[in-house]
């Protein structure tokens, strides 16, 4: 018996995501009419770079994971309010770096006494039984949270002054002035660790 | 030259490969399919959790205004009840002026009552002589 291809049945039905990258234009507007699909295909995009931004911000790999739910739920809730024709990825940074300032903050309150216990390893690192790798954590944590966010979204992840200053909500010459004493402060903390090599 | 205009305080290559290797992200691809899993999830529970009580901008702008202009009437009301209240006592005052009391007629004290101060030592020249 012959089957006969009928092409109307292969053809989707679903307009938006496929395996092949699609506008992101298109994902936003899709995801802001409640397209669920959509909406996950832009978090595998930003996920990545939104935990960069987050671990930036808090000292640990599981807060940097909250921060990054937390975050893609306000951007979620925020949609209908995004103007589609704006850059995504700086709207979404923004409020990652909101979200995790925020658990910085609730943290802050909550463990304050034992702070330098809370410095937990990066994620599964084996190098971290370094004493300088050991050191560097501590001297991390020792720094407020919006110079750690600088120095390290500078520094590590080559975000400019400008595009960090939007991110964290602050002018750029603050973010130059908090790398500069985030350099300072991590120089003068490990100062001894690096005289000794 | 203070502390912080050393040009020390360059990126120091060392301090960022330790600090990159501290603050890597996970390399692995299960570890991404896996908090994607759990940030949908996560929308989805906000989501499903916010909608009994969270309203609708539309709606929560209609309660607003609504709300606004319910208590624009109310408030013109209390205060056209209240000058009311105020005109409506002047008039009783002024209209019973004519039949006051009978206990403020001056008729009801015209007897002889006695001057407290007669009673009184001599104070003056006069109540001396």
């Amino acid at each position: 018996m012959n089957t006969v291809a009928l092409p109307w049945t292969v053809a989707s039905t679903r307009p938006v995501v496929s395996d092949r990258p699609a506008d992101e234009r298109a994902l936003i507007l899709a995801a802001q009419r409640g397209d669920e699909p959509a909406f996950g295909e832009l978090v595998r995009r930003h996920q990545r770079r939104a935990y960069v931004v987050a671990r930036a911000i808090v000292l640990n790999h599981e807060d940097a994971e909250d921060a990054v739910q937390d975050a893609f739920l306000h951007a979620f809730r925020a949609l209908d309010r995004f103007l589609p024709d704006q850059a995504f990825g700086a709207w979404l940074h923004r409020i990652v770096a909101n979200a995790a300032l925020d658990l910085t903050r609730r943290r802050k309150v909550r463990d304050a006494d034992d702070l330098p216990e809370t410095v937990a390893s990066p994620f599964r690192d084996p190098a971290v039984t370094d004493e300088l790798q050991r050191r560097l954590a501590a001297a991390l944590a020792s720094l407020p949270a919006r110079q750690r966010a600088v120095i390290t979204l500078h520094d590590v992840e080559g975000y400019k002054h400008a595009e960090i200053g939007g991110m964290l909500g602050i002018p750029e010459g603050t973010a130059r002035s908090d790398l500069h004493y985030a350099r300072a402060q991590l120089r003068d903390l490990l100062h001894d660790l690096r005289s000794d090599r | 030259m203070t502390d912080h205009d050393r040009p020390t305080l360059h990126r120091d290559d060392e301090l960022t490969t330790r600090l990159r290797a501290l603050v890597a992200p996970p390399t692995d691809p299960a570890y991404w399919a896996g908090l994607e899993t759990r940030i949908l999830a996560r929308v989805r529970q906000g989501r499903d959790g916010a909608a009994w009580w969270v309203l609708p901008e539309r709606i929560y702008r209609i309660g607003l205004l609504a709300a606004g202009l319910t208590l624009i009437v109310a408030g013109s009301v209390y205060l056209r009840h209240r000058a009311l209240e105020t005109r409506m006592a002047y008039e009783t005052i002024l209209d019973s002026a004519d039949d006051a009391p009978v206990f403020a007629r001056r008729g009801l004290f015209d007897g002889e009552r006695p001057d407290p101060l007669r009673a009184g030592p001599a104070t003056t020249p006069e109540d001396r002589r």
